[in-house]
């Protein structure tokens, strides 16, 4: 067995295709498929493909996914004029997009967000769908239903993404379908969010990411480094602890004064890998429902660690400067009409319109400034508010 | 066995070799630009730099302008140069040619047989050069309106127009970028709250905080700095730990403003329709026009002081703008002219600017005056 030390897989078991456990067909449905060996699977898992269990829940969820993924295909390829060659280069940028802010949480046409809405309900439904299928399949099997469950974790935090709108009351928070579009969605949720890293359930998320990552890495590691004695038949060595248990065993003593079983490692990796999406979809449903500032609630709770200022600007002046929110954007683009020829007046000498845009964007902050603020100082940086804009 | 790992190990140090430096293979340099331990800092790639740098080309300064025939101005149709001497005009005129439509192309903007008149012979109106007085009426403004913009750097048609009729980065109305209305009529950027429990003081959706994104990722792009070159990025909103650049910066939203919406658009009626956008309306500038990626225009060479009917201002670095009389120099020579010149100036001295808001800088007093009546 000395092949097993490699980090590939070299050994390859031919036999007759194994039909599985002789089952229930009226309980748990047919099985598909003449079974076959493909090298190929066989380097990186079970030579063997085939049969496939499809079931009610399984081919409905291939549907409605195939249905969702139409449906993103088609307005992707929509959206660059049906071209085929700039819908494949253009695809990593392309997006089906979430209904616009106006439209709350009202129905909208179907080119302005009516399509989201069905592709991710049709994708919510193949994903519940296909729940409940490796939730069949592990009773059939008369296993436990730790997969399923984790696996629910894992929606949990999918549907999270739709609670939240709900809760803010706004399709528009929802995440857009498409490579870059929903990474850029990613940066633009922690920015309107004030940042979410200072988002404890995100820090909690982060943790069981990262811990997952390194709990597999140990885990296959020492499984793997073991091999040479057995180790790989973990479940044997649970129950029967060969020198391959003790080594491994004795490896993580030595090294960090602990060690996990070979049975309690697995429940780790399941809890972080649960613990990961399950804290994710808290703080996700924490977001824009009960903290809207992520970076103030991290000052205030001592999160956030304090360095000398960059600009020495008083509290008035941060305030001139914050500029406007956004407010509620256009109903719907294009929506500028050219004046009629004339219309606009034609300055032909040196006269100019007062440029009254800077001061309109001071006009709807409300004056949160803090009583005890110290008044303005006229230390050097008042030259750099020194504009006539400014004394407005 | 040894043959296979020295095959195994050469493999490997390729592959790393080629994925470590495959990514960007410039030399890059780093500039901290915030407190330590912060990851505030500027990432150059100095080869993207030195070439852009390169590319830069500076026209040479024309001679200073000589001595004026005394006597009144032989303008007819003169509108905003006629506060400077003569000699300084036709220095202006070849510079504004190479700066331009290139060098001596007088007819770009001119009917050559009556170098005054707006009109072809034919009476067609020439477009070219009542867009070219307004945008001088335009450079006059930034560098008199905008100086926690273009400090004493200041523009000329040069800092835009790079030697080409047409600006780099012009943009019309289009679904795609919608964002870059923020620089024309639709006013307000901000979507972060101020508080930490939601109000419906701000009802900012993730989808807005994508426009504002897409409109600082182009003027990102447009400088070529990173996001820290203007914010402290564990809190966009924060003034207090910004870089100074994000007040200059924020100037220039204004600044851009100002321009795209009392220069620019109003230039629509004047435009044949080749010049229009697919809306009908005129071409409109951002930040990426002057910049050209570089941090600084034309990587902050000073050419607007060397051109006094640029400034807009009653001086330059302290060098009082020399008036229809010719350069101070020769002034001096001739007493008289020197007491002439005097009152022009002190009219429009910087303190005074500052304080009213509603003067303009511009440093002829008769343009000054109907400015303000105007008002």
């Amino acid at each position: 067995m000395l092949e097993y030390q490699n980090l590939f897989t070299r050994v390859q078991v031919r036999h007759a295709p194994d039909p599985g456990l002789p089952v229930d067909m009226g309980a748990t449905g047919a099985r598909y498929g003449k079974p076959f060996l493909l090298s190929l699977a066989g380097r990186i898992g079970d030579a063997q493909i085939g049969p496939i269990y499809f079931g009610w829940a399984g081919i409905l969820s291939l549907l409605f996914g195939f249905i969702a993924i139409e449906i993103i295909g088609l307005n992707m390829w929509a959206s660059v004029g049906w071209d085929p060659v700039q819908f494949v280069r253009q695809l990593p940028w392309l997006a089906l997009e979430p209904p616009p802010p106006q439209f709350g949480l009202r129905i909208p046409p179907l080119e302005q967000g009516g399509w989201y809405l069905m592709a991710g309900f049709f994708l919510t439904v193949s994903i519940l769908l296909w729940w409940v299928r490796t939730y069949q399949r592990a009773r059939a099997l008369g296993m436990g239903t730790h997969l399923p469950w984790a696996f629910a974790s894992a929606i949990f935090l999918y549907l999270s993404f739709f609670f939240q709108p709900l809760l803010v009351g706004s399709w528009s928070e929802m995440v857009p379908f498409g490579v870059f579009p929903h990474l850029d969605w990613t940066s633009a949720f922690s920015i309107r969010y004030g940042n979410l890293y200072y988002n404890p359930f995100h820090a909690l998320s982060i943790v069981f990411l990262y811990g997952s990552a390194v709990l597999f890495a140990m885990h296959g590691a020492t499984i793997l480094a073991v091999a040479r004695m057995g180790g790989e038949r973990e479940i044997e060595q649970i129950t029967d602890r060969g020198t391959a248990a003790e080594r491994s065993m004795l490896f993580w003593r030595w090294t960090m004064g602990f060690n996990a079983t070979m049975e309690s490692i697995h429940r780790w990796a399941w809890w972080f890998a649960v613990l990961t999406t399950f804290t994710g979809g808290i703080g996700i449903l924490l977001t824009g429902t009960v903290v809207d500032n992520w970076y103030m609630w991290g000052q205030k709770h001592g999160l956030v660690a304090t360095y000398p200022a960059q600009n020495m600007i008083t509290p008035d002046q941060a305030e001139f400067l914050r500029g406007r929110y956004q407010g509620t954007s256009p109903d719907s683009f294009p929506s500028y009409l050219a004046p009629a020829a004339g219309a606009v007046p034609m300055m032909m000498d040196s006269t100019m319109a007062t440029p009254d845009s800077a001061a309109a964007d001071t006009s709807v902050i409300p004056a949160t400034v803090p009583p005890d603020a110290p008044p303005p100082s006229d230390d050097a940086n008042d030259a750099l508010f020194s504009s006539p804009r400014m004394n407005r | 066995m040894s043959a296979l790992s020295t095959r195994t190990w050469t493999v490997v140090a390729l592959a790393a070799t080629v994925g470590l430096t495959g990514c960007d293979l410039g030399k890059k340099e780093v500039v901290q630009v915030g407190y330590r331990g912060t990851s505030m800092e500027q990432t150059y790639d100095m080869s993207n730099v030195d070439t852009k740098f390169s590319q830069v080309a500076i026209p040479a300064v024309l001679p200073p302008a000589g001595v004026s025939p005394p006597g009144p101005l032989p303008w007819q149709n003169v509108q905003v140069l006629n506060d400077i001497s003569v000699a300084e005009f036709n220095r202006t005129m070849i510079a504004m040619s190479t700066w331009v439509a290139g060098t001596g192309n007088c007819a770009y903007c001119h009917n050559l047989a009556n170098m005054a008149s707006d009109t072809l012979p034919s009476g067609e109106p020439i477009y070219t050069k009542i867009v070219a007085r307004r945008m001088l009426q335009m450079t006059r403004h930034i560098n008199s309106q905008y100086p926690e913009h273009v400090k004493n750097t200041g523009v000329t048609c040069y800092t835009c127009h790079v030697g080409k009729p047409l600006p780099n980065g012009l943009w019309f109305y289009a679904s795609q970028n919608d964002y870059l209305r923020h620089y024309l009529d639709r006013d307000g950027a901000r979507v972060i709250s101020k508080s930490i429990e939601p109000s419906n003081n701000n009802r900012s959706s993730v989808k807005q905080t994508e426009w504002t994104y897409a409109l600082m990722i182009s003027q990102s792009k447009s400088l070529g700095v990173n996001c820290t070159y203007c914010h402290n990025t564990r809190a966009f909103s924060s003034w207090e730990q910004a870089p100074p650049q994000r007040v200059t910066a924020m100037h220039g939203i204004w600044m851009t403003r100002d321009v795209n919406t009392n220069f620019l658009a109003s230039l629509q009626d004047v435009y044949p329709a080749v010049r229009l956008g697919p809306m009908g309306d005129a071409p409109k500038a951002q930040c990426i026009t002057c910049h050209n990626g570089a941090y600084k225009p034309l990587y902050g060479a000073q050419m607007a002081k060397d051109y006094p009917a640029m400034w807009g201002r009653a001086d330059w670095n302290g060098v009082p703008f020399p008036g229809i009389y010719g350069p101070v120099t020769t002034v001096d020579s001739m007493g008289a002219v020197t007491d002439s010149t005097a009152p022009v100036l002190s009219d429009t001295a910087p303190a005074g600017v500052r304080a009213s808001p509603s003067v303009s800088v511009s440093p002829a007093a008769g343009t000054a005056a109907r400015g303000g009546s105007q008002r």
